[in-house]
């Protein structure tokens, strides 16, 4: 059984279908990759998939702990606390006058809000939250340190240099305790060195934490070093899946990349 | 039958001031993306620069009405352009780029301000002029109820139908009309394609607020009475009304225009006049709640 | 830098500068031309049109050298455009110009003009200072809010023992005191959560007229009813929220505007119940925990001199009020503070930073606000019922849109958010012009140039610093 199963997903915007009739699955502890050119639909099964946006066809079903989530079904904030998939974005989405440690205790707000008595124990200061809001500092602080920013944590997130702001929303993301955690260009604007540390969390959240990873991806060195199969989108198509090997040496991808820089040289 | 007649008059010539005023917030909306809650004031504004061009000009129009009714018209949409391009310039243009709430925060103080300067220089009083177009046509009478057209019911409705015509043509067929629509689209890439940007919001401006000092040289004419206080509630049921028709769309503007008038036509008819503001705003609650792209306007899907 | 090509500079730039002053006259002239020019006066039963050329001259000209000053003040002119700034003030002050709006104008700008250049001036200066030698401007101000809201309850407390404290300051305080309570209400849902809301004035409204009502009908005193109007209106809160709150943010304003008027509307209508356009008058007035404060009680019931065994004096009942709003507002101020270390508290703003980041992390939105616009709703109308009590009369003309734009424009002038910036803000926007009486024709217009001014200045307000309400180091973290 996979963890999330992709089934007939269709999404049109006025006369533009963006992803036409796209199916693939994603499992637990591997690394799925999504890759095509600019425009192909990446980003918008991430958001069919987180909610954002309501598909015209599809199946979008999430298995984990032995429940089944409707994903299509769902409101996009129950899709973060109740099938728990976690995602970034391809325009960096922080809150930027807040700080970085804040970024993440909001990440945390339902576990919180819960211990807080929503807000009643809070306001009395009761120990049970007083607990559960320790425990959430030591969830940033394990995740700050994670991705190098323990010693950032009291500065407005807005300050961080543009890598770091990456870093954070992932961190954020993994503070919601996902599933499945979907990351849209990740690696968009960092230099080779970070590019590399990113490699390597990535490879950590797989290895010690076991959730699914949806990766979309331009960077084909990163794409085919960690990635454990591949869902080629072009036009909003799927043209090729496999495992990076094979994917690497599928003419019909090939083709639609030599295509767009056919058309990037006219 | 015939109350019914006379109310569908009246509400007709309403929802042409309505709309004229609507075109202004869809235009400014359609291509900045704001409310620009001052435009009622400008057209207040329009108001009064017409009643004091008339007033100069002499309670006939030193003989010739009908030159003198049209020279008011032109400085009157002139001079209010010069407010909507001021407005522009300094209220929102140093905000451009900046958060729709910073954007709206001081359109409401441009608006506050604008009234009270209103006040303080023309007087808090309500200011009247005689009726300078009088009689009509009596269409129908039964049991001593006459429904009449006045003249000036006419001029409003066919002085609107001219703009709307000429400007719709203007949108669709020139330069300027695709330069709005190009940044209404992606302002940078308009930049990109040498679209001078600044310059066609600022001319947007122009244009919507002279089509309020059309509306606002209407209503002087038309009710005999004005004050400085009333761009507000104007403003709130033309801004009802471009949200009813879709804001963004011009026909929507006229339409939503319409139907305001006549459902405030009819309540007030029909009904009680007390409620009758409380009408347009259960319909903006409405709208916005069930149908936020109102009649004519296209469903968005807010990018993420 | 060489003089000589400081003299360029300058010959440069004084054509352009000029060029500048001269469009910007020439659009004030056709601006002011038709509203201020010409004047509506009746004669008889008729309105004519009289010139007003005087005005119109010194108001052309004034911009002209506004505009000249600011293009100087650009070119590096500092000293001259200070000097002639506080000139311009002097004359304003000295000669009586034909109205006293223009005077107000002259001085307000040549103050305004002289203070910019005076800060540029200083800013030059400083830049010409090694860095070292600097003091942190940024910490400054931060030391300084540390400090100024402590002295600032201090004096609060002590106001009333202090020798000017007559009846008129304390009216003025009392005054001042509510409307920094309606700020930092309105401040959760705007400066916190940042919604919009242009009809809080419709809480205010319910919060006095469920006071009113309760007590007329049901004859319950302040002190019960005052819990049960926070009830009311955040009840209404929650049941206007509920249906509008998922409304884009500039959408949502014009929303809260129309129910704000409607609320105005239907108690201006619904005679029966709300007294229309009269009002409601005889609300009970406060009393000290029972003790009423006058001078002659009803048989069977002690007042409030009788029982500390003091002379009558009807300023007792004004200090009481004062004392009651001081601690409504502490109150508010209280527990804004707390709820911003509590989950709810981050929401909101983090709503107000990204709402799409905040619904990809699970938080509900709607219920987030509205929680933000009930507990906004719920100090609204513990205020109203204050100005209830306060004032023992009520009618729909103390709740119109006006005194929405009143309150926001503290929020946002104080800097949306900063609780301090709030207090700073109603001093000057309330406190002020009642000292300065002449000034109060002028406030509405002030307000409003102030709040576009302002907002293009600091589109976030003038205090919105904000510091971290959760921290991992004690310590500051290093720059
Ligand atoms: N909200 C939207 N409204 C209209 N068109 C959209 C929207 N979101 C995406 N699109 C269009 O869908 C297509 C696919 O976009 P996207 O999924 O962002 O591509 P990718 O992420 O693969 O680069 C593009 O042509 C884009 O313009
Ligand atoms: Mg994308």
């Amino acid at each position: 059984m996979s963890l999330l199963t992709v089934e007939h997903l269709t999404m049109r915007f006025g006369g533009l279908v963006a992803v036409d009739d796209v199916g693939f699955s994603a499992e637990e502890g591997r690394i799925t990759a999504l890759i095509g050119p600019n425009g192909a639909g990446k980003t918008t099964v991430f958001n069919c998939l987180t909610g954002f946006y309501k598909p015209d066809t599809g199946r979008l079903a999430l298995r984990a702990d032995g429940r089944e989530h409707m994903l299509e079904r769902l409101d996009d904030f129950r899709v973060a606390s109740e099938a728990k998939v976690a995602r970034t974005f391809q325009n960096i989405r922080i809150f930027p006058q807040m700080s970085v440690l804040e970024n993440l205790m909001v990440a945390q707000h339902n576990r919180l809000m819960r211990a807080s008595g929503y807000t009643l124990l809070g306001l009395v200061g009761a120990g049970r939250f007083r607990a559960a809001e320790r425990a959430a500092v030591e969830r940033a602080v394990y995740w700050l340190d994670r991705v190098g920013l323990t010693d950032r944590a009291d500065i407005d997130a807005g300050t961080l240099p543009y890598g770091g702001q990456r870093r954070l929303e992932i961190a954020r993301a993994m503070c919601t305790e996902p599933v499945l955690l979907c990351l849209d260009e990740p690696a968009a604007g960092l230099n080779p060195r970070e590019s590399g540390e990113l490699n390597d969390l990535l490879t950590f959240i797989k290895a010690v934490h076991r959730i699914g990873i949806l990766l979309i991806e331009h960077d084909m060195n990163v794409v085919m070093e960690i990635s454990d199969r591949i869902v080629v989108l072009d036009h909003g198509r799927k043209i090729s899946e496999g495992p990076p090997d094979f994917v690497r040496n599928d003419p019909a991808v090939i083709r639609a990349y030599l295509g767009e820089e056919e058309h990037e040289g006219g | 039958m015939e109350y019914f007649l006379q109310q569908l008059i009246n509400g007709v010539t309403l929802g042409a001031v309505y709309g004229l005023i609507a075109i202004g917030y869809t235009l400014v909306y359609g291509i900045i993306g704001m409310i620009n809650f001052a435009h009622g004031e400008i057209y207040m504004i329009g108001a009064f620069i017409a009643m004091i061009a008339f007033l100069i000009l002499g309670p006939d129009g030193g003989g010739y009405l009908i030159l003198a009714l049209f020279t008011v018209l032109i400085v009157s949409m002139m001079l209010t352009a010069v407010y909507g391009w001021t407005l522009e310039r300094l209220a929102y243009r140093p905000l451009r780029g900046s958060t729709r709430l910073a954007a709206l925060i001081s359109a409401i103080g441009m608006s506050i301000a604008l009234q009270n300067y209103v006040q303080l220089t023309q007087g808090a009083r309500t200011k009247a002029i005689q009726p300078v177009i009088q009689g009509g046509i009596e269409l129908a009478e039964r049991d001593g109820f006459a429904v009449s057209l006045s003249y000036i019911q006419i001029v409003i409705v066919v002085l609107t139908l001219a703009l709307m015509a000429s400007f719709s043509l203007v949108i669709g067929k020139t330069a300027l009309g695709r330069a709005q629509r190009a940044c209404e689209q992606d302002r940078e890439m308009a930049a990109l394609v040498g679209i001078d940007v600044d310059r066609t919001i600022s001319i947007t401006f122009v244009i919507g607020a002279s089509l309020a000092a059309v509306a606002g040289t209407m209503a002087v004419f038309y009710y005999g009475v004005i004050d400085f206080f009333i761009g507000f509630l104007a403003g709130i049921k033309a801004f009802t009304a471009a949200v009813l028709g879709g804001i963004g769309s011009i026909p929507g503007a006229m339409l939503g225009g319409l139907l305001i008038g006549l459902i405030e036509a009819f309540w007030s008819g029909y009904f009680t006049t007390e409620y009758k503001d409380v009408a347009a705003f259960s319909i903006l609650v409405l709208v916005l709640i069930f149908r936020p792209t109102g009649l004519l306007g296209r469903p968005e899907i807010e990018k993420v | 830098m060489a003089a000589g090509t400081l003299a360029e500079r300058g010959r440069a730039f004084l054509p352009m500068a000029l060029k500048e002053a001269g469009i910007a006259a020439g659009i004030a002239l056709l601006l002011a031309l038709p509203l201020v020019g010409a004047k509506t006066v009746s004669e008889g039963s008729a309105f004519v049109v009289t010139p007003r050329i005087v005005e119109l001259a010194i108001g052309v000209v004034l911009v002209f050298a506004g505009r000249l000053a600011i293009a100087s003040l650009r070119g590096g002119h500092h000293i001259p455009v200070v000097a002639a700034a506080l000139a311009l003030a002097a004359l304003g002050w000295l000669f009586a110009l034909p109205s006293a709006f223009l005077g107000v104008v002259t001085i307000a700008g040549g103050l305004a003009v002289a203070c910019i250049g005076a800060i540029g001036l200083l800013r030059a200066r400083r830049d010409r200072i090694p860095a070292a030698a600097r003091i942190d401007s940024a910490r400054l101000p931060r030391q300084a809010l540390a400090w100024l809201g402590p002295a600032l309850i201090a004096l609060a407390i002590l106001l009333p023992f202090l020798p000017f404290a007559d009846r008129r300051v304390m009216d003025i305080a009392i005054l001042v005191l509510t409307y920094v309570m309606l700020g930092w209400g309105l401040n959760i849902v705007v400066g916190l959560a940042g919604l919009l809301d242009l009809g809080y004035v419709a809480f205010y409204a319910v919060g006095a007229y469920s006071y009113a009502l309760i007590a007329r009908d049901f004859g319950l005193d302040f002190w019960s009813c005052l819990p049960l109007a926070g009830v009311f209106a955040a009840f209404f809160g929650i049941i206007l929220g509920f249906p509008v709150l998922r409304l884009r943010g500039d959408y949502l304003a014009i929303v809260t505007l129309g129910f704000g008027e409607m609320i105005r509307i239907i108690l201006l209508n619904w005679y029966n119940f709300t007294g229309g356009p009269d009002g409601i008058s005889g609300v009970p007035r406060p009393t000290f925990f029972g003790l009423p404060f006058k001078r002659a009680p009803p048989e069977g019931v002690e007042s409030f001199h009788q029982f500390f065994g003091i002379d009558y004096a009807s300023i007792h009942r004004t200090y009481f009020l004062y004392f009651l709003v001081l601690a409504l507002a502490l109150i508010t101020n209280a527990f804004t503070l707390r709820i911003r270390r509590l989950p709810i508290g981050r929401a909101w703003e983090a709503l107000r930073e990204d709402e799409i980041a905040c619904r990809s992390l699970g938080i509900n939105p709607t219920n987030t606000k509205l929680t933000a616009f009930a507990i906004g709703a719920m100090f609204g109308g513990f205020a109203g019922s204050f100005f209830a009590t306060r004032q023992g009369f009520i009618s729909p003309e103390s709740f119109t849109f006006i005194e929405s734009a009143i309150i926001l424009a503290i929020v946002v002038l104080g800097g949306m958010g900063s609780q301090i910036g709030v207090v700073l803000a109603a001093l000057v926007l309330i406190g002020l012009p009642e000292f300065f009486r002449e000034l109060q024709e002028y406030r509405m217009l002030a307000f409003g140039a102030c709040m576009v001014l302002i907002t293009v200045w600091r589109p976030r307000g003038l205090l919105a610093t904000r510091d971290p309400m959760i921290r991992l180091s004690r310590r500051r973290a290093p720059p």
